[in-house]
């Protein structure tokens, strides 16, 4: 194992320490922390991402091969929007007498990102066909040599 | 001595990296069986590249939320400077777009190392159980990073049974430590990923690495303008998220904690409302008439809120450093207490440090945009500081305290 490693390990632990001993040290963090960073984790792995692996294979199965990839670009792209909007669209934190919060009409929004990445995944797709589409000397490249120069 | 010591780290090595009995073969089923997951789509390659992206979103925020905590309980050895008048207004800014930004980032990355998860054996020796174990408080700090602050901004708090601020930056230290042994346990891993050439091997229909990649990046902009506009006033139009708009609230500025909700909506049309201006020896009573027969300044600063907000106003007032000499101190070398009618309340009372305390800019403003100041934004009189968080510009200010700096 190289120093830059062994550094970095080391400084890793040492910071985890510092974060673990200042959490139980704070008057401020009760117990509820705790629950709340265990909460988000099974939450995460063991709801959102199993639902979203299936999702998956349901496009996997029910969306014709060649309009999945937009379809599997779309969802991506609509999930990383609902998680920021769902707490906005639900309003719980809004106050009776401060209009200022949360001044917007949320859902509709998140309808209108919603159309947007619609169109625009279908503006992309359409766009690939016709350029992939065969002409002449111009031969359609094939699906694995584009990803590697990235 | 110095035997005995590399005696006691090869001995802890060798038990560490000691073989552990697998556990019965009967307990591999579900996720844990072998193809349980299609893996063609994911490689080395797509997860280094969305750890290095996610690892430079996480030291911004990093860096950018430390500081944002310096400035609110600054040690003996931190100092913030009163210019430039917007730098808090950006650094905050970055901070809450940066994470953001980062959820597309962090779930993609997460979807692609899924099926180490259900890794056979589960554990193989002692240093593997520790390394699983970091990786584990890695995801649940990096999670509780971005779900907690996407409920702040929203304001939104049933659903965090702690103090928002103190949850959010003892995860940080969490995430930031379990990243740094991460990237120290993955180097290799890491550096043959970015430098070798490596094939696509994503099924047809599947999102290739570059689409993935084309994808998270479109997620990732589409939150920044959906949300940016509660700063960045000229894209408020199309910032159909943002938490706040630059100019929605009473006087055309959002507020973040009202009169009545701060309890103060009799103290402060009190006719017998008198500001108490104390210096070395001696407390002076100035009522609203008094304040504003003193020589009157106007300002043109933002507020600055620590949830990613801002929005830049007009204010008229008194200045600070005027009312530091009147209490009979050099401008030059004091800091002022600030304390607001407030009965009760984290951020009832703020001390201005004395670069703010000298500016010019930093008054007790009794105006906004040429009007009294509405009850919300701090009526009869509030603090307005240069480059200074939402939370420190004191409102219905009923005392200030002038010392010499220590």
């Amino acid at each position: 194992m190289t120093t830059v490693r062994r550094v970095l390990i080391g400084a890793g632990g040492l910071v985890m320490a510092y974060a673990v001993i200042g959490a139980l040290t704070d008057a401020d963090l009760k117990g509820g922390a705790y629950v709340f960073l265990v909460a988000v984790l099974v939450a995460h792995d063991a709801v959102l991402l199993p639902l979203t692996l299936a999702a998956g294979a349901l496009i996997g199965r029910f969306v014709p091969v060649r309009s999945r990839t937009p379809v599997r670009a779309a969802l991506l792209i609509g999930l990383a929007v609902t998680v920021v909007a769902t707490p906005l669209v639900l309003g719980r934190g809004r106050v009776a007498d401060n209009p200022s919060i949360l001044p917007l009409d949320y859902g509709r929004g998140l309808l209108e990102i919603y159309a947007a990445i619609g169109l625009g995944t279908g503006l992309a797709w359409a766009v690939r066909r016709i350029r992939a589409r065969p002409t002449g000397s111009r031969r359609r490249r094939s699906g694995g040599s584009r990803g590697t120069s990235c | 001595m110095v035997r005995d010591a590399g005696r006691l780290i090869r001995h802890v090595h060798s038990w560490m990296s000691r073989p552990l009995p697998p556990p019965p073969a009967a307990l591999r089923r579900g996720p844990l069986r072998r193809g349980a997951f299609d893996t063609r789509a994911r490689s080395p390659r797509l997860t280094s590249l969305l750890g290095a992206a996610l690892g430079v979103a996480f030291l911004i925020c990093f860096v950018t939320g430390l500081l944002s905590h310096l400035i609110q309980h600054p040690p003996a050895w931190f100092g913030w400077p009163s210019r430039p008048v917007g730098l808090y207004r950006v650094t905050q800014g970055v901070h809450v777009a940066t994470g953001l930004a980062s959820v597309p980032l962090l779930g993609a990355k997460l979807w692609s190392v899924y099926p180490r998860l259900f890794s056979w054996p589960p554990v193989r020796d002692p240093a593997h159980a520790i390394e699983r174990a970091s990786i584990a408080a890695l995801v649940a700090a990096a999670l509780f990073q971005l779900i907690s602050g996407i409920l702040n901004i929203a304001r939104w708090y049933e659903p965090m049974p702690f103090f928002f601020t103190a949850g959010h930056y003892w995860s940080a230290w969490l995430a930031i430590g379990a990243l740094l042994a991460h990237i120290g346990v993955q180097l290799p891993i890491i550096r043959t990923a970015l430098t070798r050439p490596s094939p696509e091997h994503a099924p047809a229909g599947a999102l290739t690495r570059r689409g993935l990649l084309g994808a998270v990046g479109v997620a990732a902009g589409l939150i920044t303008v959906a949300t940016a506009g509660q700063t960045v006033a000229p894209l408020a139009p199309v910032s159909v998220l943002a938490p706040r708009r630059p100019r929605t609230g009473p006087q055309q500025l959002p507020v973040n904690k009202t009169a009545g909700g701060a309890g103060v909506r009799d103290a402060i049309f009190d006719p017998a409302y008198r500001l108490a201006l104390t210096g070395p020896g001696r407390t002076e009573s100035l009522s609203l008439a008094d304040l504003a027969a003193l020589p009157q300044h106007t300002v043109v600063l933002p507020i600055s809120c620590v949830e990613g907000w801002s929005a830049t106003a007009t204010w008229t007032g008194v200045r600070l450093r005027d009312l530091i000499a009147r209490a009979g101190l050099d401008p030059e070398g004091a800091e002022a207490y600030v304390e607001s009618l407030e009965a009760r309340g984290r951020y009832r009372a703020t001390t201005v440090p004395p670069p703010h305390a000298r500016d010019p800019y930093t008054l007790l403003a009794l105006r906004l945009g040429g009007q009294p100041l509405h009850p919300d934004h701090g009526y009869p009189a509030r603090l307005i500081a240069p480059n200074r968080p939402g939370v420190l510009q004191t409102k219905w200010v009923g005392r200030i305290t002038v010392r010499r700096a220590s």
